[in-house]
């Protein structure tokens, strides 16, 4: 597995651990009362899990498993690194600046924070749009 | 990596990027308001990315990857005798599991905003068949993959006396 897929893979089991366990504390919260952060994170939540952690783990492991370019295609077995780390970072800033901002902006809406929230979108539509670059060309038939 | 799979997979990664465009267009809504009609495209937005990406990314990779079915095997042969496509099971069930699966993905993201902006009770009735659809792709699809969930290369099938 290379380094760029196991960066993916990993990072989609961090954001894994981290919504399961915002949503432990979510239901505990119910009923222990802990703060009220935890009843403005619920659409942060389903984007960790979403995004962060099923999203991610399927972009990890088509860039691992995914037939690789022919040479004559590209040199580059799996395409441009440059391009794969990218993706990465753009992804997760994208998802992490969200996950920050989201609370804040749910508790008072400013228009600072409305043009953070989409500056993310922008960030993981960039990932998106970067990931069907890299990837399309390999969506081939094995050679024989 | 079949065709069928390729059709699969390709389609599931333009709902991402489109699916993540909508989303790019909500999240501008709240800090520039666009318009009321923008916040109906959620709708559009989770179809997309659940079943248009995920559900659909998932179908072409499992078809591609989970192991063939039994048939063909013989118990005196390591190999396979029937190869490729035909060891994957029904071809044509796949397809149309596909079609099925994108003609609800479309019905939905289509004619849900759309009711939502007019008030048609018709788009109302096609946005809701598109359950249908998406339950008729769901039912083919893991009619044809049940067998091919098995343990790899222990289920063999005897074709008689071998030679």
């Amino acid at each position: 597995m290379p380094p760029i897929a196991r960066t993916f893979v990993k990072a989609a089991f961090v954001y894994f651990f981290v919504a399961f366990l915002l949503g432990a504390l979510m239901m505990l919260d119910r009923w222990l009362d802990f703060s009220r952060w935890l009843r403005v994170v619920y659409m942060s939540q389903l984007h960790l899990l979403m995004v962060g952690w099923i999203t991610q783990l399927g972009i990890g492991v088509a860039y691992w498993v995914f037939p690789r370019f022919l040479k004559e295609q590209d040199p580059r077995p799996r395409g441009s690194d440059t391009l794969a780390w990218f993706v990465l970072i753009s992804l997760n800033a994208g998802l992490l600046l969200r996950f920050v901002i989201e609370p804040f902006y749910l508790m008072g809406a400013k228009p600072w924070l409305a043009a953070l929230m989409a500056l993310s979108g922008v960030l993981q539509a960039l990932a998106a749009v970067g990931f069907g670059w890299i990837i399309w060309g390999r969506i081939r038939a094995m050679e024989r | 990596m079949p065709i069928t799979s390729r059709a699969s997979v390709k389609a599931s990664i333009i709902y991402l990027a489109l699916g993540a465009m909508l989303g790019v267009i909500l999240l501008i809504d709240r800090w520039i308001p666009l318009g009321t009609a923008v916040s109906a495209l959620r709708a559009s937005h989770i179809q997309f990315l659940v079943v248009g990406w995920l559900t659909q990314f998932i179908i072409g990779v499992a078809w591609w990857l989970f192991p063939p079915l039994a048939i063909g095997l013989r118990d005196d042969s390591p190999l396979p005798v029937r190869r490729g496509q035909s060891q994957r099971g029904s071809e044509a069930l796949f397809w149309m599991a596909l079609a099925f699966l994108n003609t609800g993905i479309l019905l939905r993201a289509l004619f849900e905003p759309l009711h939502s902006w007019t008030k048609i009770g018709f788009f109302s009735i096609l946005a809701g068949v598109s359950g249908l659809f998406l339950l008729a792709a769901a039912v083919l699809f893991v009619a044809n993959l049940w067998s091919r969930v098995r343990e790899l290369g222990k289920a063999k099938v005897s074709q008689g006396t071998s030679s």
